[in-house]
């Protein structure tokens, strides 16, 4: 293994850091989606970093899946948001939950 | 101790004070639960009753007559760790005689209510309280531990309630039943902390154990005193001595029979017989006596005035019965037991004779004011006049009516006295007196103006029921005649030592006293009785001093003040800004500090999304942290 462990689980932890932050701090529905994607990926590059590390394919099937689940959830999520924006134009979720942005 | 404080009692003795106790209480209980509608019922059973308690009693005083060692019966009644509370009978002279004197005068009134409540709805209920009456007071004078004592003490107080409030429907007669249940309360209440503070230190409440030469083990000097002034304060309520004396003039709503019972041997009796139980427990402390001698001072001499002015035939006696029970505490306040209880028995007597004759009167005439009674012809009624003067012989203290003797013993014990300031006070109460019980007689039986042009003659209609009235009467103006003539007997029995009981005072007392008494009858007869009198006492005539005694000397002006701006304004006031702002501002700030944090807290949850979802990172991390270092 050329890099070593602990590099690839800081890489995870920085990754899975800016999807959080992504996640909290836009006011954007799909950027938020995008964050919950970057995290899920942080999580994925671990498995695969694990997988490398012990000599076990399991960590690899586990990438695959969140792979799957990663694609399952932006469709449906952003189903969702086009959903939202048809009803309340707009994306932001403070508006979505504020009055004013309804009556938009 | 070696000689024991008492003699077991002898089984046919107990037998006849049990019956003399228990008649009243069975004749109470079967009025109230099956005779309630039963008039004629109702009465024969009271009267049965009260007929076998005083058998009882005359057996009881007559094989008793003489004894040395009191006799006592007790059975626990409650335990409770260390402290059992007994029951039973205590036989010893003072509790013989009040026995005797209670269950006579239950009788006579009992016997004179069958024609005045004749006509009453409430007749049998009427009954039902006389019996409960009888019986608290019979149990009263026997008990011998004081909780026992108390006991019926407060049922003495509930019965007294019940009858002065008889007329319910009048405002004032309910007024003046709490007035007098509320008073007295005030000071049982005393009466109770004293028993408790006697019962906690001394642990025990056997009168014949207080009344040791020796008090018993525990007991110091001082907690002694506190208790006998303590319990004392009882007796100023029940006796309606000088702070708590408002009372008694207003009792004087019930019916008559009940006042003539209340002013002579039952309520206000109880009081004075308390002292008198108690009284070698008190003469422990010179310092309790000589208080006692000044609250009984200042109720006899204030009540006297009150007395002089007031134009209510009632009234003006239960004045009297207040400034005649403060004598008797004087008398006992001064170290002189027998005085005090001669002149409880001897007043009982004469007193329920005036109140028994001014009920006749008042049944007849329809009015208490004595200028009215004299007017309608009050004088023609022979009988309930002649026992009047009689009764109101003895209560002026004059030869030979039995006030004349008791009277004189009291004043030979305050003439013992180191100061004659207590001597001095008790004339002028003798004097008084006479003054004003003469000022009523002759009000009433020298009318001076019939402004109805002719009287009313007496009708014949009620002649039976007049009859009926006249035996109790008689016989209690018979006792008041002779009850003086056995003064010594009783003496060597009350008091056989004679330790306390002085018995003649200095020679020139006697007729000192008998002609202040007569002198204050001439000042009466200048003022009410010669001819072209035009009835205005003297006191009348300074008006300051006149509102003053028509006002009660303001004492209710004063407790009504009192009541308003420290209990209501003060007191109370401060009580509910505790209730509204510590107490309900506790709880309040406490809620509503919880709510508050609450709703912050599930602010977090509430809100946008995004911040729960920093909410949960946080948590998250934390407790990877937590984790990482305690783990």
């Amino acid at each position: 293994m050329i890099v070593a462990y602990t590099h690839v689980l800081i890489l995870a932890a920085i990754l899975f850091f800016i999807g959080m932050l992504c996640t909290i701090a836009r006011r954007n529905l799909i950027m938020i989606l995008l964050g919950l994607e970057i995290m899920l990926n942080a999580a994925a590059v671990a498995f695969v970093g694990a997988s490398l590390r012990w000599q076990q394919v399991e960590g690899q099937v586990m990438a695959i899946f969140i792979l799957a689940v990663a694609a399952v959830e932006v469709s449906v999520g952003l189903a969702l948001i086009v959903c939202i924006y048809r009803q309340t134009a707009t994306v932001d979720p403070a508006c979505i939950e504020s009055k004013e942005c309804q009556l938009l | 101790m070696t000689a024991p404080l008492f003699d077991p009692i002898s089984p046919l003795s107990l037998w006849a004070a049990g019956l003399a106790s228990l008649a009243p209480m069975v004749s109470f209980a079967l009025i109230m639960l099956l005779l309630r509608s039963r008039a004629r019922q109702a009465a024969a059973v009271s009267i049965t009753a009260i007929t076998i308690s005083l058998a009882c009693a005359v057996f009881l005083f007559i094989r008793h007559w003489g004894m040395k060692v009191p006799s006592q019966f007790s059975v626990n009644w409650m335990v409770s760790g260390d402290l059992a509370v007994p029951l039973g009978v205590l036989l010893d002279p003072l509790s013989l005689l009040m026995l005797l004197v209670v269950t006579t005068i239950c009788f006579l009134v009992q016997l004179y209510s069958l024609a005045y409540m004749a006509k009453d709805p409430g007749f049998p209920r009427y009954f039902g309280f006389m019996s409960l009456f009888a019986w608290a007071m019979t149990a009263l004078v026997l008990s011998p531990v004081l909780l026992q004592l108390y006991i019926f003490w407060e049922l003495v107080g509930l019965a007294s309630y019940l009858l002065i409030g008889f007329w319910y429907e009048k405002f004032s007669a309910t007024q003046a039943g709490k007035k007098a249940f509320i008073m007295t309360r005030l000071g049982d209440a005393a009466f109770f902390l004293g028993l408790l503070l006697l019962l906690g230190v001394g642990g025990t409440l056997n009168i014949l154990e207080l009344n040791q030469i020796v008090l018993p083990e525990g007991i110091s000097g001082f907690v002694a005193a506190l208790s006998a002034l303590l319990i004392f304060g009882g007796i100023i309520g029940k006796s309606a001595q000088f702070p708590l004396l408002t009372w008694l003039p207003d009792a004087m709503e019930g019916p008559t029979p009940v006042s003539a019972l209340l002013h002579s041997a039952t309520m206000v009796a109880a009081g004075v017989f308390l002292y008198g139980r108690l009284f070698p427990f008190f003469s422990h402390s010179a310092i309790v006596l000589h208080i006692t001698l000044l609250i009984g001072t200042i109720s006899m001499l204030t009540a006297a005035t009150m007395a002089m002015v007031s134009r209510d035939i009632k009234q003006v006696w239960a004045y009297s019965t207040i400034s005649q029970l403060g004598f008797m505490i004087m008398g006992l306040g001064a170290g002189g037991f027998f005085g005090g209880m001669f002149h409880l028995t001897t007043h009982a007597g004469f007193k329920a004779l005036l109140f028994l004759c001014a009920g006749v009167l008042i049944h007849r005439f329809h009015t208490n004011d004595m200028v009215v009674l004299g007017q309608k012809g009050a004088r023609q009624m022979k009988i309930p006049i002649i026992c009047t003067v009689v009764a109101a012989g003895a209560l002026s203290g004059i030869w030979p009516f039995s006030g004349f003797f008791s009277k004189e013993v009291i004043l030979a014990g305050l003439a013992g006295q180191s100061q004659p300031v207590w001597l001095i006070a008790g004339l002028i109460g003798v004097f008084l007196t006479a003054y004003y019980t003469f000022r009523l007689i002759f009000i009433i039986l020298l009318p001076k103006s019939f402004p109805g042009g002719d009287s009313q003659e007496p009708g014949n209609d009620s002649a039976p029921a007049n009859t009926v009235m006249a035996v109790p009467l008689v016989i209690l103006a018979a006792i008041t005649l002779l009850l003086g003539f056995f003064q010594d007997p009783l003496q060597s029995f009350l008091a056989p030592a004679g330790g306390h009981g002085s018995g003649h005072g200095p020679a020139w007392l006697a007729p000192s006293a008998l002609s202040l008494a007569i002198a204050a009858v001439a000042l009466a007869w200048v003022e009410f009785g010669r001819k072209n009198a035009r009835q205005i006492g003297f006191v009348e005539n300074i008006k300051p001093l006149y509102s003053l005694f028509s006002n009660r000397w303001y004492l209710d002006h004063l407790y009504r003040w009192g009541v308003h701006n420290l209990l209501d304004n003060g007191i109370a006031a401060l009580c509910r800004k505790n209730d509204d702002h510590v107490v309900d501002g506790g709880v309040h700030a406490l809620g509503n500090s919880i709510m508050a944090g609450a709703r912050r807290t599930a602010g977090w949850h509430r809100a946008l999304i995004q911040r729960k979802l920093m909410v949960i990172f946080a948590v998250v991390f934390g407790l990877t942290l937590i984790m990482l270092v305690f783990g």
